[in-house]
């Protein structure tokens, strides 16, 4: 074999080598490229069916509760739902006073067994008009949901029963609230409550069992953490915070 | 050795993604208030933020476990925990008591100025494991090493793979 031609089967073996390598590298990258673009369309599909499954709406659910007109409330303290504050007492008060409160949670129930009921007189005196802002933020606190379900029911209960029938089942709720880490009330208590506080059970049931208020409530806690507000019992005289233990000074 | 460093990298950065991603998965408007929380983001691209974040944490947590496409995985951890150090550095500069929403949860926490050195810490400890990844993605039981065939150059050949 002579020289030129060894030198140029090296050569050529050499491009042959060097191709193979290129060929390799682009497969290389195209398999990578490939992995990269079955995972992004993998996630996107995913997370496409699952906001879709989360949007959908539910012939269950009420956009918002009412206000039901009952007997126990002719003549009685005047209330008005509006966005997410369920107000309750004298429109024309001299002040407002706004509690975002959660069922779940002990410093609000706490907070309603020290000053509840001054609140109350102060509203029937005319003084101030409640703004409740009732949110369903604790349910990790519970083994069964009970934030959203007790705040599911209090809607419930004010969309079919009214006012005082509400405000009972509020207050009863917040006196006997479940210890935090445990289970809360199953559903079948929270119908018997309401029924105690005045609602009527064949209304209560239905909307009690199926959440019918969830997508509400997850809106009302939106509009809260959307204010800034990320802890319950926050109060409000008049749209500035105030300090809990204070509020019965700031309405003077 | 350094094979078996990038393996246990990759299980424990992993597997925090897929538990913290998994557990927000389950309470996404929660999540959005958490990511709102931190008020470092436009209003405007909280939601979708709050929303993609947990998708986004489960894949890494995945990809990495499963030890594919491991050195941009990593690269992702890597700047997804570098965010995180900034945000929870910057509420406790803030004077914010806001529960981190790490692993699901968020919104305030009484205890929280307690908490977040030791959640910094963490963070920092998983960032290192991610760019260990990134600088190193080649480790054990990877399907990376499966699927892409190792580089190879014109001078050696050998499947590297025969080292061991």
């Amino acid at each position: 074999m002579s020289k030129k031609s060894t030198d140029q089967t090296r050569s050529s073996r050499a491009a042959a080598a060097i191709n193979a390598q290129k060929a390799a590298e682009r497969n290389r990258y195209l398999m990578i490229g490939g992995v990269v673009l079955l995972v992004v369309v993998l996630l996107v599909v995913v997370m496409a069916v699952v906001l879709g499954m989360n949007a959908k709406p539910d012939k269950n659910q009420k956009a918002t509760p009412s206000i039901a007109t009952s007997a126990a409330d002719a003549g009685g303290t005047p209330a008005e739902l509006k966005d997410f504050g369920i107000f309750v007492g004298d429109p024309e008060a001299p002040k407002t006073v706004t509690i975002y409160e959660d069922l779940q949670c002990p410093a609000c129930a706490n907070f309603e067994a020290v000053v509840g009921k001054p609140l109350a007189a102060a509203m029937d005196a005319g003084d101030i008009r409640i703004e409740y802002r009732m949110v369903g933020i604790l349910d990790r606190y519970s083994t069964n949901d009970y934030s959203s379900r007790a705040l599911n029911a209090a809607l419930t209960v004010l969309d079919t029963a009214g006012l005082e029938a509400f405000r009972t089942f509020h207050d009863d709720l917040f006196v006997s609230q479940p210890a935090e880490g445990g289970p809360g009330f199953e559903n079948d208590e929270l119908i018997k409550r309401a029924v105690a506080a005045g609602a009527d059970e064949d209304k209560v049931t239905k909307p009690i069992e199926d959440k019918a208020f969830a997508q509400w409530i997850v809106k009302a806690n939106d509009a809260m953490s959307r204010e800034g507000y990320g802890q319950t019992p926050t109060v409000l005289v008049d749209g500035e915070e105030v300090e809990q233990d204070k509020v019965l000074e700031e309405i003077q | 050795m350094k094979d078996w460093i990038g393996l246990v990298a990759r299980l424990v950065t992993g597997g925090v993604w897929l538990v913290a991603g998994w557990k927000k998965l389950f309470d996404l408007p929660e999540n959005v208030r958490a990511v709102r929380a931190y008020e470092l983001l436009p209003e405007a691209v909280v939601p979708a933020v709050g929303h993609a974040l947990p998708f986004v944490e489960v894949t890494v947590g995945l990809l990495l476990i499963f030890g594919l496409l491991t050195r941009l995985m990593a690269g992702i951890s890597s700047l997804l925990f570098i965010a995180f150090i900034i945000g929870i550095a910057s509420a406790w500069a803030r004077g914010l008591q806001i529960d981190c929403g790490c692993f699901g949860g968020g919104g305030f926490d009484a205890d929280a100025a307690s908490k977040y050195p030791v959640e910094i810490a963490r963070d920092v400890g998983l960032l290192a494991l991610s760019l260990w990844l990134v600088v190193r993605p080649r480790s054990r039981w990877a399907m990376d090493s499966l699927l892409f065939s190792p580089r190879t150059t014109l001078e050696r050949n050998d499947d590297v793979e025969e080292e061991h």
